[in-house]
Order: structure tokens, then C-alpha cells, then sequence
């Protein structure tokens, strides 16, 4: 038999090798973790107001910490909570 | 050559490979390619942590940063001989404190002038790096074993545990962050628990016993106890030796102790979902654990659970928005726990368990 007249059995074992082939490198990117960046915000709460105000993290800050006067009434801003916001890279 | 001859020679191939075990020996070099790609991979990270903790430490002023960091993750404590039960909780007590104290007296005596908050940040900085060199030495000492004397099921194990390892490994990585800066973590929750109910409760008094906080607080009539690591430093406490203490100085009149910690999540579970239950909620090797069950049981003073559930990453890296959320939830619970279990004018201690970095009080 020559070589340029597959025979359709050949022709068969040749599509699954190429669907394994196919299915192993999908099923090996699909695992991978997604890449993600991670920011550290803080939410400052106003003593006196109670107003709310998102910010980054800088070094050294704590819960409890006053930091800041409030925009609105001038009354100390209190951190109340530190997190982290997770956001998934493409 | 036609294709049916090929298809022939790759059977007689596959068949000699099977009978010499040659496949085998294929498939272990593979195992070990990817094995050492990933070790790789774990000393890169190590790498780059070292490298900012000798920055860290060189900005501080020491000069030569390297002795600190090698002398601080080789550092071990061997644990007590377990085939004499007698006195081991004393025994297991007293290593931990000397490792603790041996490590804050390394660091210390190369930061003089230092504070306690940021000395502890660098303990817990280095301890980190201490966690991922174990990893690496640990998958580098059984890849070198199973590659040397060829063995096929240790390599097989170590392949089908690298994806754990590779994730224990890059969340060591990612905490070290955390504790450089001193960012609240999700093992925090208990400490976080307890500042909460603070900041609700008229506080009374304010003291600190062995590196614990203990605030006496009143809340609807009743007398809290909260007691939670000393913050906001990287400090996990002496709760249950403080616990017990208290319990004795009131020679046991307490109504009820309660106990808050984050606590590993199975698969599948949500982040921030919130269980109580009976007993310590407490996850030290056990001196901790067993004095507040021993304080608990000799006055036959209820113990109650409460836990925030969380994965490994999420407990050793920065508090999750969910963790917050839920931590506000469970001070509502503790609140409606303290009203339903208790009667007006009881005493009760509440801890919280966990490392307080970011929580002060």
C-alpha cells in the first residue's frame, strides 16, 4: 500500500491521536490559576458623621487608627476595616 | 515503506518498551523534569523573598543582613518525647516559649532600638521565609532520594504532590507581604471578633498578661472578659494560660466561655460562612488549647465555639472583603449568643483567637 492512500482505518486512528493531542494541551492551559493582582484598600469611617471613605493601604496603618480629618464635617477619620480586592488578570 | 509497516514497527516498539521497562524509565525522567522545573520555580520565590527581607532588614540598619536571616530559618525546635505522656503539655509549653523567646532575642539583639510591633513584623517576616525554605529542602531532599536510587513510586508521590506544594508554596509567597507591612490577615478574625465587641461594650478596665490583652467590659447588664492577643504587632498571644488564669482568679464563677477563630474550610465551602459548635476553638499544638478545656471542665463552665471559615492562602494573607463581612456577622451572633445563653449579671470571657497584626487592643 502505498503511502498517499490511507486507508480509512489509518485515517481514523490518525483523527483520534489528533483530538488527544488536541484535548491534552486545552485540558493542560485550562487548569492553570489564573493570574490575578491583589490590592490592599482600607475603609476610614468618620467619628462624628459616620460618613464612609475608600482608600489605599499605606504602611503603618492599623484599625483604629485616626488618620485623617473627614471631608464633610471635619470630624476624625477612624480606619475601620483593611482587605484585600482580588482583581483577575486576562 | 508503507503505512501499515510503520504502524508494525511502532507495536514492536511499544512492546519492547513494556517488557524491558524502559517505559518506565521514560515516564520517572519526565516526572523528574517537571518535578525539578517546579523545585525551581520554589527556589526563585525563596529568592525573592530572602532579597526583600535583607532590604527590609538593611533599611532598618543592620549591615549585614544575610547572618540574621540564615541563623533565623535554620532555626528548630525538637519536640518533646511523646512516649512519656506525663507532664508533655509543661514540656511542649516550655520549648514553644524558648523557641519564641530565642527568636524575638536573635532578632532584637540586632535591632536594639526597634519597638515591639515592628520587631514582631520581622519575626513573622522571617518565619514565612523559614516556612518556604522547609518546603524546598523538604521536595529537593526526595527528588534527589527517588532520582539516585531510581526510585519510580516515590517520584510518582512527589509528582502527583507538587500541584499542593506549588500552592503552599506561592501563598508562603504571597503572605510575606502581609506581615512586611503589618496588613490585617484572615487568621485575624477571632482578635478582629473581639475589637469589634470592644468598641460596642463600655469598657471598664484595660490590662496586659503574658503578651494578651484583657478588657473587662459591661454589654446588657452583663460582664464581659475579652481577651485577645496584645495588637496591633504580628502576635498570636497566651490565650488559653490567660484564660485559665482568669478563670482561677474568679475561682471559676464565670457562666460561659466562648472562643472565635478561623478555621480551614473543606472544599467547597464558602469563605466567611460562620459555625458554632462546643469546645476550644483554638489551633495551637495544644498547651493553649488543653488549659482553657482543663479550666473549663474543672468549674463546669460551658465552652462554646465560634468559627470563620477560610483556606490556607486566605488565613495567612490579607483579610478578605468577605472575612470582614463576616466578622461583623459573628459579633452580632456573639452579642445574640451572650443574651440567649446567659442571664442579666453574668460573667462571661470571650477570646478571641489568632494572630492580631493590624488589630490593635
Amino acid at each position: 500500500m502505498p503511502l498517499h492512500t490511507l486507508q480509512l482505518t489509518d485515517f481514523a486512528w490518525l483523527v483520534v491521536l489528533i483530538i488527544i493531542i488536541v484535548y491534552m494541551i486545552y485540558d493542560l492551559y485550562s487548569r492553570r490559576p489564573k493570574r490575578s493582582i491583589t490590592y490592599t484598600r482600607e475603609t476610614l469611617v468618620c467619628t462624628k458623621c459616620g460618613l464612609n471613605v475608600e482608600r489605599d493601604f499605606e504602611p503603618g496603618d492599623f484599625i483604629g487608627l485616626v488618620k485623617g480629618k473627614c471631608p464633610s464635617c471635619g470630624g476624625n477619620l477612624k480606619i475601620k476595616a483593611i482587605y484585600s480586592i482580588e482583581k483577575t488578570k486576562r | 515503506m508503507d503505512v501499515s509497516t510503520i504502524i508494525q514497527l511502532i507495536w514492536i516498539l511499544l512492546f519492547i518498551l513494556l517488557i524491558t521497562g524502559l517505559n518506565q524509565r521514560i515516564q520517572l525522567k519526565l516526572w523528574v523534569f517537571d518535578i525539578r522545573t517546579k523545585l525551581n520555580t520554589i527556589r526563585s520565590l525563596l529568592e525573592e523573598d530572602k532579597a526583600k527581607t535583607r532590604s527590609m532588614l538593611r533599611n532598618l540598619g543592620v549591615e549585614v543582613p544575610e547572618a540574621i536571616i540564615e541563623r533565623v530559618i535554620e532555626f528548630f525546635t525538637i519536640e518533646p518525647v511523646e512516649i512519656e505522656p506525663v507532664d508533655i503539655i509543661k514540656r511542649m509549653d516550655h520549648l514553644l516559649r524558648t523557641t519564641e523567646a530565642s527568636v524575638r532575642k536573635i532578632v532584637s539583639s540586632h535591632l536594639p532600638s526597634l519597638g515591639r510591633h515592628e520587631l514582631s513584623l520581622i519575626e513573622s517576616s522571617l518565619s514565612i521565609v523559614a516556612a518556604l525554605n522547609i518546603v524546598y529542602k523538604v521536595i529537593r531532599h526526595y527528588l534527589l532520594i527517588g532520582e539516585r536510587e531510581n526510585n519510580f513510586i516515590l517520584i510518582m508521590q512527589l509528582e502527583y504532590l507538587m500541584p499542593q506544594v506549588m500552592r503552599i508554596a506561592y501563598t508562603y509567597h504571597e503572605a510575606l507581604d502581609s506581615f512586611m507591612y503589618g496588613k490585617p490577615v484572615g487568621d485575624g478574625a477571632g482578635p478582629l471578633v473581639v475589637y469589634n465587641l470592644i468598641e460596642r461594650s463600655e469598657v471598664k478596665s484595660r490590662r496586659v498578661i503574658d503578651d494578651t490583652s484583657v478588657v473587662e467590659a459591661y454589654y446588657k447588664g452583663r460582664r464581659l472578659i475579652l481577651v485577645k492577643a496584645e495588637g496591633p504587632g504580628s502576635n498570636v498571644g497566651h490565650p488559653g494560660a490567660v484564660i485559665s488564669r482568669i478563670v482561677e482568679d474568679l475561682k471559676g464563677s464565670i457562666n460561659l466561655i466562648i472562643t472565635i477563630d478561623a478555621s480551614l474550610k473543606l472544599e467547597g465551602e464558602e469563605t466567611g460562612s460562620i459555625s458554632e459548635g462546643v469546645g476550644a476553638a483554638i489551633g495551637d499544638p495544644g498547651p493553649e488549647k488543653i488549659a482553657i478545656e482543663r479550666a473549663a471542665t474543672k468549674y463546669n463552665i460551658p465552652l462554646r465555639a465560634l468559627v470563620v471559615k477560610m483556606d490556607l492562602k486566605e488565613a495567612i494573607t490579607t483579610m478578605k472583603k468577605d472575612i470582614v463581612e463576616a466578622c461583623e456577622r459573628a459579633s452580632i451572633l456573639i452579642e445574640r449568643m451572650i443574651e440567649e445563653l446567659t442571664p442579666p449579671n453574668a460573667t462571661i470571657v470571650i477570646a478571641g483567637i489568632g494572630n492580631t497584626m493590624g488589630i490593635p487592643g
